[in-house]
């Protein structure tokens, strides 16, 4: 073919290929989250991207209103017994996505297997439960070893969800392979490890009419630049973690909103509480005081973050402001001078998405007298270094997966539960003893009293150092209704809707 | 040698090769400080369920108990299940191997036609304008940095101009082509200069050539000197070159899918070490080096057929 004819066929093809794509104009909701999916089996993980998929595949006993009220979900009523020790919940008709129905013997299994199940992840909140024995075909009773105040909320989490014991014990680990027998509003459609996971509504799902949105892509993709660019182009609908040096252009841009909704996201420091200097109050006292804690939230987010108040996340339930030593560089090194402690070495761990963080601590303390050199580490090596309690100090963030602060007590301050205070090897008997009071206290407001004192006490101990609290930074598209992450990190996928 | 044999001696060659890279990579992954179990079941996951899950996966064994049951596995075909995902090792990457030899395909097609004309276009007059344009632009490919280049293509041609896609690989073979546009673009912009830089040396050795004068000599035209004689005879050291650059964009991969959101080899295999799915690292790893020793086989076989006097 000479040139003259290739001419126009390669005009047609380049202008074929160059059209602009048809994206966002079809009824497939598409996501795009750094985090990834790495198991469909909601007992196994307790990461971010596996917890806000749990929800959307297996249904619980209750639901949560938008207003945080529980409500019936798989259960349509309940009762607790006098002592606090016996639920009994009864189950409506309903049916998993193969069309058998949910039974009794169904959520036993469920709930059983994630109390105690030797590889279920994070079982804490089940730690009071004894056993859930189905009664009949839709009487289920949970039994208690002690009262617990907020198991009837932990009957709507994200591994508290309902998985059909007839296909476990005949599939094994394989039921959760690729296409898991579900009870939630979603099933799999298809599972692409480490690329996206593809969810079609289930027609079975118990809430007639719902959910509304028949198809959802949760893309996952690491680099923030590409999922911004993602949105802009009208690729997604939807874009999670945003940077916060992109969120103020993407608000200019028509038909994207970015509104910056509450999460129990909480941005901290920890310290070392088993090595110098950090084993003494005084230097932790004043690495508090060294810190202007408003500056490091403002340098961070630009502006898009509160400083946290108290040192548990400010969303979560009982959450009261605390008082903190005032920030003054001067009075710190006073401080340190006195213990004999000015000059003392701290390392910093730095991960990549601390780095920043990890330089405003080092000039901060380093104007109080401390000595700060900065080591800096990857993901897989913080979490080999931590546990094992090799470090003096290290910017770190947490979130709850529940708003009763029950577990995020025993994960961050409480010394008896498995990980030492967020292996910050803190140690106070007081608040050990607060932890368990508070979980069987069943008047709310004996259980606020005894958290105001837990928050009181490992404020002014300096437990570790909250320094703000992070909303959830994601980008939607207009067309796109009714969605939202909901501090529990739970997708209000289900009656979510696309506008034409 | 006939064919056959050949095939036979490389194959027996490859397999010392594949050994050591496996060794070195298993090495460098355990000596790599890390966790796989909290990446795996999360932050919150107590001593005793990590302890539990080390013990099921095995990774409470000591270093060599644990690299020989990897061999035994592979020498049967086993390439393992990855240790976050639950998945075969095997499946992850045929999900994944089309994706980046599509992308290195897609580059060689955008790359060698531009080549070509660049180097003849650079070599038919040695100074000339056109020579040192080609020359200055060539520089500035080399010198531009992949990711950041990546990133501005992707705003100016997929965001701004919405003409092409921003990320992933699309589900039609039509999708796919235009989702492999701009990554290949953003490869074959440091590929064609070095490429052309060696084609038109060649060229250029070739013209000064006792048959090339003898062919001018018997009137031949310099369209036809060049493509009966020149192009054919400075095809050799391009081809060499370009099987050691093959072998490099599978490795240059990882920077242009992570920009473009590929799902290919490249993305898996850093997911797969920060991560530290050591078996997946060891798979894919594997596979790269399987598809190196692939591609300089044909390479030799290649220039065998170009030139009888190199042997396979």
């Amino acid at each position: 073919m000479t040139p003259i004819r290739i001419a126009p066929l390669a005009a047609t093809f380049l202008s074929g290929l160059l059209a602009p794509a048809a994206w966002a104009q079809d009824d497939t909701l598409r996501i795009v989250t750094p985090y990834h999916v790495t198991t469909l089996d909601p007992i196994r993980s307790a990461a971010a991207g596996n917890i806000e998929l749990f929800g959307q595949l297996y249904a619980r006993l209750l639901r949560k209103t938008p207003e945080g009220e529980l409500e019936p979900g798989l259960a349509e009523s309940w009762e607790a017994s006098e002592d606090g020790l016996t639920y009994s919940f009864e189950l409506r008709e309903a049916s998993f996505s193969d069309g058998t129905p949910i039974e009794a013997s169904d959520v036993a299994f469920s709930l059983n297997r994630v109390a105690s199940d030797p590889e279920s992840a994070y079982p804490a909140a089940y730690a009071s439960v004894e056993e859930v024995v189905a009664v009949d075909e839709d009487t289920v009773e949970l039994r208690l070893s002690a009262p617990s105040a907020p198991i009837l909320s932990y009957m709507e989490i994200f591994n508290a969800g309902i998985v059909s014991s007839d296909d476990v014990e005949a599939r094994g680990e394989g039921a959760f392979a690729s296409d898991p027998v579900v009870s939630g509003p979603y099933q799999v459609e298809e599972w692409r490890p480490n690329d996206r996971l593809i969810l079609a509504a289930n027609p079975e799902f118990w809430r007639e009419g719902l959910p509304r949105i028949g198809r959802v892509e949760m893309i996952e993709v690491e680099d923030p630049n590409t999922r911004t660019s993602m949105i802009e182009a009208g690729e997604v609908d939807v874009a999670v973690d945003v940077q916060w040096s992109q969120v103020e252009r993407l608000r200019g841009l028509d038909g994207i909103t970015v509104p910056l909704e509450p999460s129990t996201w909480i941005n901290v420091v920890l310290l070392n509480h088993d090595a110098e200097p950090f084993s003494e109050l005084a230097a932790r006292r004043a690495a508090v005081m060294a810190l202007d804690r408003q500056g490091v939230a403002d340098a961070i987010t630009l502006g898009n973050a509160e400083v946290a108040g108290s040192i548990l996340p400010a969303s979560l339930d009982f959450v009261v402001p605390q008082e903190a030593p005032e920030t003054d560089p001067a009075a710190a090194r006073a401080l340190l001078q006195e213990a004999g402690l000015e000059g003392a070495e701290v390392t910093v761990m730095a991960t990549p998405g601390s780095q920043q963080t990890a330089q405003i601590l080092k000039a901060l303390w380093n104007a109080a007298g401390f000595s700060v050199t900065i080591d800096q580490i990857d993901g897989g090596t913080f979490w080999e270094r931590l546990p094992a309690g090799d470090y003096d100090a290290v910017p770190s963030s947490w979130y709850n997966e529940t708003e009763d602060p029950d577990l995020a007590v025993r994960w961050a301050l409480c010394g008896t539960y498995g990980n030492r205070a967020f292996y910050t090897n803190y140690r106070n008997d007081r608040v050990d003893e607060l932890t368990e009071a508070a979980l069987r206290e069943t008047d709310p407001d004996a259980r606020a009293e005894m958290y105001a004192e837990i928050q009181r006490i490992t404020m002014e101990e300096v437990t570790n150092i909250p320094l703000y609290d992070r909303p959830f930074v994601i980008a939607y598209r207009d067309r796109v209704d009714g969605l939202r992450l909901t501090p529990s990190l739970q997708w209000t996928l289900e009656e979510a809707e696309l506008a034409e | 040698m006939t064919l056959l044999r050949v095939l036979a001696a490389r194959l027996a060659q490859s397999v010392p090769v594949l050994l050591g890279v496996s060794a070195v990579t298993f090495l460098l992954m355990v000596a790599t400080p890390g966790d796989p179990i909290r990446l795996l079941a999360g932050d919150r996951v107590t001593e005793e369920v990590a302890a539990a899950l080390r013990a099921r996966y095995g990774l409470d064994q000591p270093i060599w108990r644990q690299y020989l049951t990897y061999l035994g596995n592979l020498a049967e075909g086993d390439l393992g299940r990855s240790l976050r995902f639950r998945v075969p090792v095997a499946e992850l990457i045929a999900a994944r191997y089309p994706v980046t030899l599509s992308l290195v395909a897609m580059s060689v097609a955008i790359s060698l036609p531009v080549t070509f004309a660049l180097a003849i276009l650079s070599a038919r007059r040695q100074g000339g304008v056109a020579d040192q344009a080609i020359r200055l632009l060539g520089t500035a490919g080399i010198a531009l940095p992949v990711f950041w280049l990546a990133i501005l293509m992707s705003r100016l041609f997929a965001v701004q101009l919405g003409w092409l896609p921003v990320a992933g690989f699309g589900e039609t073979f039509a999708e796919r082509l235009r989702h492999l546009i701009l990554p290949a673009l953003s490869t074959a912009i440091w590929v064609v200069p070095i490429l052309t830089r060696n084609l038109r040396a060649a060229i250029l050795q070739e013209m000064e050539r006792d048959h090339v004068a003898a062919a001018r000599a018997r009137g031949l035209s310099e369209r036809e000197i060049l493509r009966r004689h020149v192009l054919p005879n400075s095809l050799l050291p391009v081809l060499n070159l370009g099987g050691v650059m093959l072998a490099a964009l599978l490795g240059g991969s990882v920077i242009v899918e992570t920009v473009y959101a590929l799902p290919g080899m490249g993305s898996l295999m850093v997911d797969a070490i920060f991560a530290r799915d050591y078996y997946v690292v060891q798979g894919a790893t594997l596979v790269f080096a399987l598809t190196t020793v692939g591609v300089m086989l044909l390479t030799d076989l290649a220039s065998a057929a170009l030139d009888p006097r190199v042997a396979p």
